[in-house]
């Protein structure tokens, strides 16, 4: 088991930009520069978070679901931070932080699904 | 010219091209596996994804003329949610298995039905100051971002 100890810090710092950037589309009228730095820490989380699992899985702790499956949503998730900055710099307007705000969401049901893959069956 | 394309106008053009891929891959997988299952509600999953596609496009395109394509196409997709809603529960024999728009979309989260309401206002919001083919540059949004 990749210790819930990651599901909860990555739910953490999801949860954590999603409001930020909820709140940046209502105050902002332009792509909210801690919007972005919380895209950047969910970022760093994926990456933080990929590497434990490449260790464990080369350390032969096994996963219980498809590896392919575990891989495929990790890679995923890895580019759905990068999208959202590139947006955010093609697109000067309030709704750019919505952009940001579809981040920490969607790599919060992302590691949802990573966790269950590892972890096999439903994540308690 | 291009406000309509930024901001909320152009989450609006990448929602509808999420929807554009996924209805396509749903329809075709559909139609290639098992069509005999529910031709009629595979072959409308297939008519919205490609209504799906013209919208995306249309939207996406600053050529004279894609504002009324686009809002042609997104007039039919609200139809079509509709209509098609409405046939579901009416005659769910037709819909043994679930289509895009059947059930007024909730399947995907009820986001069909959502989406071409949102996409009318937004282009009636965004329309072009004079009829296509003139305008131009010369058209000036009415609305401004700040104000939304």
């Amino acid at each position: 088991m990749i210790a819930s100890g990651f599901f909860i810090a990555g739910a953490v710092v999801c949860l954590a930009s999603l409001v930020i950037s909820v709140v940046a589309t209502i105050v902002r009228q332009y792509p909210d520069d801690v919007a972005i730095l919380s895209v950047a820490a969910v970022e760093l989380f994926l990456i933080v978070y990929s590497i434990a699992a490449a260790a464990r899985q080369i350390g032969g702790e096994p996963i219980v679901g498809e590896a392919w499956e575990f891989w495929g949503y990790v890679l995923t998730a890895l580019i759905v931070p990068v999208v959202a900055f590139w947006w955010a710099v093609t697109d000067k307007t309030r709704w750019s932080n919505l952009v940001l705000a579809a981040v920490g969401a969607t790599v919060f049901v992302m590691l949802v699904r990573m966790e269950q893959i590892w972890q096999g069956g439903v994540f308690a | 010219m291009s406000e309509r394309q930024t901001g909320l106008g152009r989450i609006i053009i990448a929602v509808y091209g999420v929807f554009a891929l996924s209805a396509s891959a749903r329809a075709g997988y559909q139609i290639a596996t098992d069509f005999g299952e529910a031709p009629v509600a595979y072959l409308l999953s297939a008519l919205a994804a490609v209504v799906y596609i013209v919208a995306t496009l249309a939207l996406a395109s600053k050529k004279p003329g894609s504002w009324a394509l686009s809002t042609g196409a997104v007039v039919f997709e609200l139809v079509g949610v509709l209509v098609v809603g409405v046939l579901s529960f009416a005659v769910p024999q037709l819909f043994a298995h679930p289509a895009v728009w059947s059930h007024f979309g909730n399947g995907y989260g009820y986001i069909p039905l959502l989406l071409p309401v949102l996409g009318l206002w937004w282009l009636f919001r965004h329309r072009p100051a004079e009829p296509a083919g003139r305008a131009g540059q010369a058209a000036p949004d009415r609305s401004e971002e700040a104000g939304a």
